[in-house]
C-alpha cells in the first residue's frame, strides 16, 4: 500500500508516469454544491450520539412535563397547597398552556443541540476541514440551518401534538376542563410551540457561530431566553419594561404559543414576527462573522 | 503547481509571514522547513483560504484556492491531525467531507484503505492514537484526488513504521506528478523525504533550494592535526581564513582548501598527522540558515538577502 491513488486514473495510464507531465490523470471531480453541503451536514448530525440524545430529551421533557402538569391540574396527583387551582394548573393559562408546560425547559435542551451543531466543530478543530472543503463558508451555515430545521421541526411537531393529546386525556380523566385541537387558537399554540423550539435551536446555532464556544453560546442563550425576561423587571426602569420585555424571544413567542392573550403582550402575528427577527438577525450576523473571520 | 507572490500576514505588530514568494513545483516533494513559529502553518492556512493575507496572493494552478469550483480537487490539505469529532467514526467523518463535492462512498473506502484504517473505520474515532489521527487526516487530504497535497507536520506522532510509510506515500504522490508540499521543523526528516527545500525563518524566505545544492554550499572546514600545531597555525593565518583549536589540540580551518593546507605544511617542513575534510551536515546547514534569518531580522544594518554561498570570516 505504499502507493497510492491510481484507481481513479484513466485505464490507459500505466504506472510509469513521466514527471514532465504537468498533471497526473485524474477523474473529473464535481464542484461543491448546495445539495452536497446539506448532505454533508446531515451526515454530521446523524453520526454523533449527542444529536439523538438532545432531540429525544427535548421531546421527553415536553411529554413528561405535560403529563405531570396535566395530572396535577386534573387532581390525579396531589396539588401542593399553594399551587394554582385545579382548573388552572401550573401556568394558569388554561388546559392548552397546562399541558405545554414543558416549553419552559425544553428550549434549553434543544438550544444546546443548535449550539453544538457548530461549536463542536470549533472545539474539535473539524471546522478547518469543513471550511477547506467549502471555502465559500456560507453554504455550511445555510446547510446547518436547513438540516437543523428539517430534523428538529418534524420531531417537535410530533412531540407537541403527542403532548397535547396525552395531556388532554389526563385532564379529562380527572374531570378538569380540557381543550380540543379544533378550539380557536389551540392548533396555533401547539404548532407554535414546535416552531418556537425550532427557532431556539436556530438561535443557538447563530450564537454558537458568533461565539465559537459551547460554554459561551449556551450561557448567552440561557441569558437571552430564560434570565432576561425575569431580570429585566429588576434592571430596567419601569417605563421601559413593557416595551422591552415583551420583545424578548421567549415573551414574543408566548404570544403565539398560548391560546389566551395576556394584556400588554404582542399579537400572535406581531410576536411571530419579533421572534423570527430573533432568529434571522443573529443568523445574518453569524454569516457576516463567518465570512470575515479567520477559521 | 502552487505559487506564492509576496504573501504577507500580520497579527497586530507582528509580521508572521513576511513577503513570501516562491513556487512549489509538481513532481517532487518540497519540504517547507523552519523553526517553530516561523510562519509555516499560517502560510499553509492562507494557501487554502482559512486566513486572508494582508498582502500578496497564493494560487493553485493559476487561481486562488477559494475560487476553484472543486477546491479539494486542487489541494488536499492536512493542517491539524487531531481534528475529528471523538464520537464520530472515521468513515462518517470522511463521508461528511466527501459529500460536499459529491465524492462517492467508494472513494472514501479507497482512501481509508490507502492509509490503512480499514479495520477501525467504523469505530468512534475518539480512541484513535495520534498516529491513527494523522492517517485519518491524510485520508481526508487524499479524498479529492488532489493535484497538490499540502501536509503540516505529517510525521508528528507516527512510529518509525508510520514515518517510513509517509515517506513512501509522499514520494509516490510526487511520482504521479502531483505537487507535494510538506512542512517540518526537523531537517533530518526532510533530508530523507524531500528533493527541494523552502526554508523560512521568522516569516521570511531564507532559502529556496534543492537538497543537493544546500549540501554543496553548506560550510566545510578542514581538520588538521600536527605535533607543531602552533607553528602551523601562524603559517595558515591570513585574511578570510579562520583557524580554531579544538579540545584535542587539532586545528579547524575554514577558508582554505585541504590541498593548500597540506602543501603549505609540506613547504615549511611541518609534519601533519591528520588532514580531514569536514562536511557540515544538513542539520548544521539548516541551523546556520535560520540563525542568519533571526539575526538579520533583528538588525537594521544588514540587507535581507539570502545568505551568500561562501562563508567568510567575520
Amino acid at each position: 500500500m505504499s502507493t497510492t491513488l491510481a484507481p481513479t486514473a484513466t485505464p490507459g495510464a500505466g504506472p510509469g508516469r513521466t514527471s514532465t507531465a504537468p498533471e497526473h490523470a485524474r477523474h473529473a471531480s464535481r464542484a461543491v454544491s448546495a445539495a452536497g453541503v446539506v448532505r454533508s451536514e446531515w451526515i454530521k448530525l446523524r453520526s454523533v450520539r449527542s444529536s439523538t440524545t438532545t432531540l429525544l430529551a427535548t421531546a421527553g421533557v415536553m411529554l413528561l412535563f405535560g403529563a405531570l402538569a396535566a395530572a396535577v391540574g386534573s387532581g390525579l396527583l396531589a396539588t401542593p397547597p399553594d399551587a394554582g387551582g385545579p382548573d388552572g394548573g401550573p401556568g394558569g393559562g388554561g388546559p392548552t398552556a397546562t399541558v405545554l408546560a414543558g416549553s419552559l425547559l425544553a428550549p434549553l435542551v434543544i438550544g444546546v443541540l443548535g449550539v453544538l451543531t457548530i461549536t463542536s466543530e470549533y472545539a474539535t478543530g473539524t471546522i478547518r476541514s469543513t471550511m477547506t472543503f467549502v471555502p465559500g463558508r456560507l453554504p455550511v451555515l445555510g446547510a446547518k440551518v436547513v438540516v437543523l430545521t428539517a430534523v428538529v421541526l418534524p420531531v417537535m411537531v410530533v412531540a407537541t401534538l403527542a403532548t397535547f393529546f396525552l395531556g388532554q386525556l389526563l385532564l379529562g380523566a380527572g374531570d378538569a376542563p380540557t381543550a380540543a385541537i379544533g378550539d380557536p387558537g389551540v392548533l396555533r399554540a401547539v404548532l407554535g410551540t414546535a416552531a418556537y423550539l425550532t427557532g431556539v435551536a436556530l438561535l443557538g446555532l447563530a450564537l454558537g457561530t458568533l461565539l465559537r464556544s459551547t460554554a459561551a453560546a449556551v450561557s448567552a442563550l440561557v441569558a437571552l431566553v430564560f434570565l432576561l425576561p425575569g431580570l429585566g423587571g429588576f434592571l430596567l426602569p419601569a417605563s421601559w419594561q413593557e416595551d422591552v420585555l415583551v420583545h424578548l424571544p421567549s415573551n414574543a413567542a408566548s404570544s403565539f404559543t398560548s391560546v389566551a392573550q395576556v394584556p400588554g403582550a404582542l399579537s400572535p402575528t406581531g410576536g411571530a414576527l419579533v421572534f423570527a427577527a430573533w432568529v434571522v438577525i443573529p443568523l445574518l450576523l453569524a454569516a457576516v462573522a463567518l465570512r470575515r473571520r479567520a477559521v | 503547481m502552487i505559487e506564492l507572490h509576496g504573501l504577507t500576514k500580520r497579527y497586530g505588530d507582528k509580521t508572521v509571514v513576511d513577503d513570501l514568494t516562491f513556487t512549489v513545483e509538481p513532481g517532487v516533494v518540497t519540504g517547507f522547513l523552519g523553526p517553530n513559529g516561523a510562519g509555516k502553518s499560517t502560510t499553509m492556512r492562507m494557501l487554502v483560504g482559512l486566513e486572508a493575507p494582508d498582502a500578496g496572493r497564493a494560487t493553485v494552478n493559476g487561481r486562488p484556492y477559494t475560487e476553484h469550483a472543486a477546491p479539494v480537487h486542487e489541494i488536499g490539505v492536512l493542517l491539524d491531525a487531531g481534528a475529528r469529532h471523538p464520537g464520530r467514526s472515521a468513515r462518517d467523518h470522511l463521508l461528511a467531507l466527501a459529500a460536499t463535492h459529491r465524492i462517492p462512498a467508494s472513494r472514501v473506502d479507497e482512501v481509508i484503505d490507502v492509509v490503512g484504517l480499514t479495520e477501525v473505520a467504523g469505530q468512534r474515532s475518539g480512541g484513535f492514537s495520534l498516529g491513527m489521527g494523522q492517517r485519518l487526516g491524510i485520508a481526508g487530504a487524499l479524498l479529492g484526488d488532489p493535484a497538490a497535497v499540502v501536509l503540516d507536520e505529517p510525521v508528528n506522532g507516527l512510529d518509525p513504521e508510520g514515518i517510513r510509510w509517509i515517506r513512501d506515500l509522499l514520494r509516490g504522490l510526487a511520482d504521479e506528478g502531483r505537487t507535494v508540499f510538506v512542512s517540518s521543523h526537523l531537517m533530518s526528516e526532510m533530508a530523507l523525504t524531500a528533493e527541494h527545500l523552502v526554508v523560512v525563518g521568522r516569516g521570511r524566505l531564507v532559502a529556496d533550494t534543492s537538497v543537493a545544492d544546500l549540501v554543496a554550499r553548506s560550510a566545510t572546514s578542514v581538520r588538521v592535526r600536527s605535533p607543531r600545531a602552533h607553528e602551523l597555525r601562524s603559517l595558515l593565518a591570513q585574511r578570510d581564513v579562520v583557524v580554531t583549536t579544538g579540545a584535542d589540540g587539532a586545528l579547524e580551518v575554514t577558508g582554505l582548501r585541504m590541498e593548500e593546507i597540506g602543501d603549505r605544511a609540506a613547504g615549511a617542513g611541518l609534519a601533519v598527522h591528520e588532514l580531514t575534510l569536514q562536511q557540515a551536515s544538513l542539520e548544521e546547514a539548516y541551523l546556520e540558515l535560520t540563525a542568519d534569518a533571526v539575526e538579520y531580522h533583528g538588525s537594521t544594518t544588514r540587507t535581507p538577502t539570502t545568505p551568500a554561498p561562501e562563508r567568510t570570516a567575520a
